[in-house]
């Protein structure tokens, strides 16, 4: 029971930091980044590159962040600013985006597994039962992760830019905000996001050029079920990933991988707006 | 008089040199196999020992004085891509023979188009087991082999009595898996679980806090190679599962990068690098000299191949030409002593191995833990 109760806290804790990066980006520039797989595949390299050069195994996760950041600046300037006025063909331009990465660490690194160094392993006692301690470290994660960006676009300058232009950009031109800059921090802050959860799942994970793709399906029924915000999409992580453990526990663990997309459906069909919304 | 005279040694300087080409027309072997795909990791090594092969005969005089080819064609792991490889090979190149390690549903597509053609062709991948055909013959291991070495081991040696089984969901996964538990329950021991994910599924969390809850004696899986191997590996690991553990698809070079992860685990091959004859010293050495630092390290998927090539070799020389029959029916009898040892398929179209049970050791070395020796196929085909 202890351990059902933990497998629900640690999957909805991976679930929320993998999908943060995309909801993010869809939040801001109502853009739904097709990339977001390839950025998560791009963050596990990063921390094997990072392990492999000898550095603390520590040190992937904010490299990962790093090298994402620069990543997301670059592609907006590049692919995604000319587009803005063909919100359809942007969206069109990150799918390709990403079979683009896809190839190019392909290119480099080959087909085969790559590995990276975990930062701790083996488990820890908790609640009577030993539990991995890396999925623990993920809950905490998950958990500062949320309260940072509600702080970041509460009580920051860049927050309130960024609620301006989520809520009228038009009218936050008019007042003299830089929309322009808005989205492009926003989509370089959504693909750190998105490499820094890639080198956060690598320890329970194998790197290989296809690692983030089976999280974008899953990633994105959550950001659009949790109707684009912080609480909804924890929400979301908790009740699908919930429910995604519970039907692989009780029921087949075949059934429970399809169990986020099926259930995603059927909220939206009742709820259109998803949980945040009326 | 003196214009026929001329004519005369014009023809037959003309039958002697299309003669001489005819002698030196090559044999083509065929070579199906997944450049891209699921098996492109490990295709490059099947060839580089198929290229090894070739390079030795033609060094050696050929075969009855013919030279060897190789044609390669990429089959794209599947079924699809194996269709246009075989018709390629075999209605276009039109090759003597087709040698090839190759995914089962790639095999199953290209195996019909063997049998309308009528050539020779030996499979030389380890396989979920009774792929039956009469032109078909293979060289690598079937469950029969592969599995009873680990099940006794764990059964005798390390007292286990209960199971869990965990694998992929797909054709080789659950034959791989079914045998085992069929095997462990004649035994005398129980299964306690038997779990699968789909092939790209990376989350093992329910069915590891399953496996945790039973409490079992030992543990065997059979996923898909590569990533789905890694990860579960991995989350096994962190979620602290000690048990004896056996891993029907991890081959040395993944034990090898995978570190500490792999350390422990048992496997069951018919070849490992570590084998101490004297074939696989001048097989490793000749490999080594070739390819260099481009080298893949020579695996359970390449060195039947290689072998393959040269029993292939034995039963032309057998039947004295590439006559499709004549080879066919010559294969069971000839054998090649190779890197694995005397390897004859003679077994209802399958081969007798040696099986090495090995344990990964913390630096990724396998240490061999036991051998047994000739394991039998079993009924594989007994209709052929």
């Amino acid at each position: 029971m202890a351990t059902l109760l933990l497998d629900i806290v640690t999957t909805s804790s991976m679930l929320f930091i993998i999908a943060a990066g995309l909801m993010i980006i869809l939040g801001v520039m109502k853009l739904i980044n097709f990339a977001h797989g390839a950025f998560l595949t791009v963050g596990g390299y990063s921390a094997h590159v990072v392990t492999n050069a000898g550095f603390n195994a520590w040190l992937t996760i904010p490299a990962a962040a790093v090298v994402g950041f620069l990543l997301g600046i670059v592609v907006e300037r590049v692919i995604l600013r000319p587009l803005y006025d063909r919100p359809l063909d942007a969206i069109l331009a990150t799918w390709g985006l990403g079979i683009v990465i896809a190839q190019i660490i392909t290119f480099i690194f080959g087909r085969g597994v790559q590995f990276a160094e975990s930062p701790i392993s083996g488990t820890t006692d908790l609640l009577s039962v030993g539990y991995s301690s890396w999925r623990l470290v993920l809950v905490v994660v998950a958990l500062a992760l949320g309260a940072a960006l509600t702080a970041l676009l509460y009580y920051t300058r860049f927050g309130l830019n960024a609620r301006a232009v989520i809520m009228n950009e038009n009218l936050a031109r008019g007042l003299g905000i830089d929309s322009v800059r808005v989205r492009a921090v926003t989509f370089g802050l959504g693909a750190a996001l998105a490499c820094a959860a890639g080198a956060l799942i690598t320890p329970l994970l194998s790197i290989d050029p296809n690692m983030g793709l089976p999280w974008l399906v899953n990633s994105f029924m959550l950001v659009l079920v949790s109707g684009v915000a912080i609480p909804g999409l924890a929400l979301a992580s908790l009740l699908l990933g919930g429910a995604q453990v519970l039907v692989s526990t009780f029921v087949s663990p075949i059934i429970g991988g399809i169990t986020i997309v099926v259930l995603a459906a059927v909220i939206l069909r009742i709820r259109p707006g998803g949980l945040s919304r009326g | 008089m003196k214009l026929t005279h001329l004519a005369g040694s014009v023809l037959l300087l003309a039958a002697m040199t299309s003669g001489a080409a005819a002698q030196e027309d090559p044999i083509k072997i065929g070579i199906p196999v997944g450049l891209s795909g699921a098996n492109s990791v490990v295709a490059p090594s099947v060839v580089q020992s198929s290229e090894l092969a070739a390079e030795e005969i033609n060094a050696n005089g050929g075969i009855l004085g013919r030279k060897v080819k190789l044609v390669v064609a990429d089959d794209g792991s599947g079924a699809q891509g194996a269709q246009s490889a075989f018709n390629s090979l075999v209605f276009q190149d039109d090759v003597d023979v087709l040698i090839s390690m190759e995914t089962s549903a790639a095999r199953n597509a290209g195996l019909p188009i063997v049998n309308r053609a009528g050539k020779p062709y030996i499979y030389t991948s380890f396989y979920e087991g009774h792929s039956c055909s009469p032109w078909m013959y293979v060289d690598a291991w079937v469950p029969e082999q592969q599995v009873t070495p680990i099940v006794d081991h764990f059964m005798k040696e390390e007292g286990a009595k209960s199971f869990y089984l965990i694998g992929s969901d797909y054709a080789f996964g659950r034959g791989m898996l079914e045998f085992t538990r069929q095997y462990i329950e004649k035994s005398g021991g129980k299964v306690l679980g038997e779990e699968y994910l789909p092939m790209d599924g990376s989350d093992w969390t329910a069915i590891i806090s399953d496996l945790k809850s039973k409490n079992p004696d030992a543990l065997i899986t059979s996923t898909a190679g590569g990533a789905p191997n890694v990860t579960l590996t991995k989350q096994l690991r962190n979620a602290g599962v000690t048990i004896p553990y056996g891993n029907l698809a991890v081959d040395e070079g993944t034990a090898k990068s995978m570190g500490s992860d792999a350390s422990g685990i048992f496997i069951s091959q018919s070849y490992l690098t570590g084998i101490s004859s004297k074939e696989n010293k001048k097989f490793l050495a000749a490999m080594e000299k070739k390819f260099g630092s481009g080298l893949k390290t020579p695996n359970d998927l390449s060195v039947p191949q290689y072998e393959a090539i040269y029993l292939y070799k034995a039963a032309v020389e057998k039947a004295g030409s590439t006559d499709p029959q004549a080879v066919v029916d010559a294969l069971p009898e000839v054998s090649f002593k190779g890197p694995r040892g005397v390897i004859k398929m003679d077994k209802q179209h399958h081969t007798p191995l040696t099986m090495y049970l090995g344990q990964v050791k913390d630096d990724g070395s396998v240490k061999v833990i036991n051998t047994f020796k000739d394991v039998d196929p079993g009924d594989q085909c007994p209709n052929l």
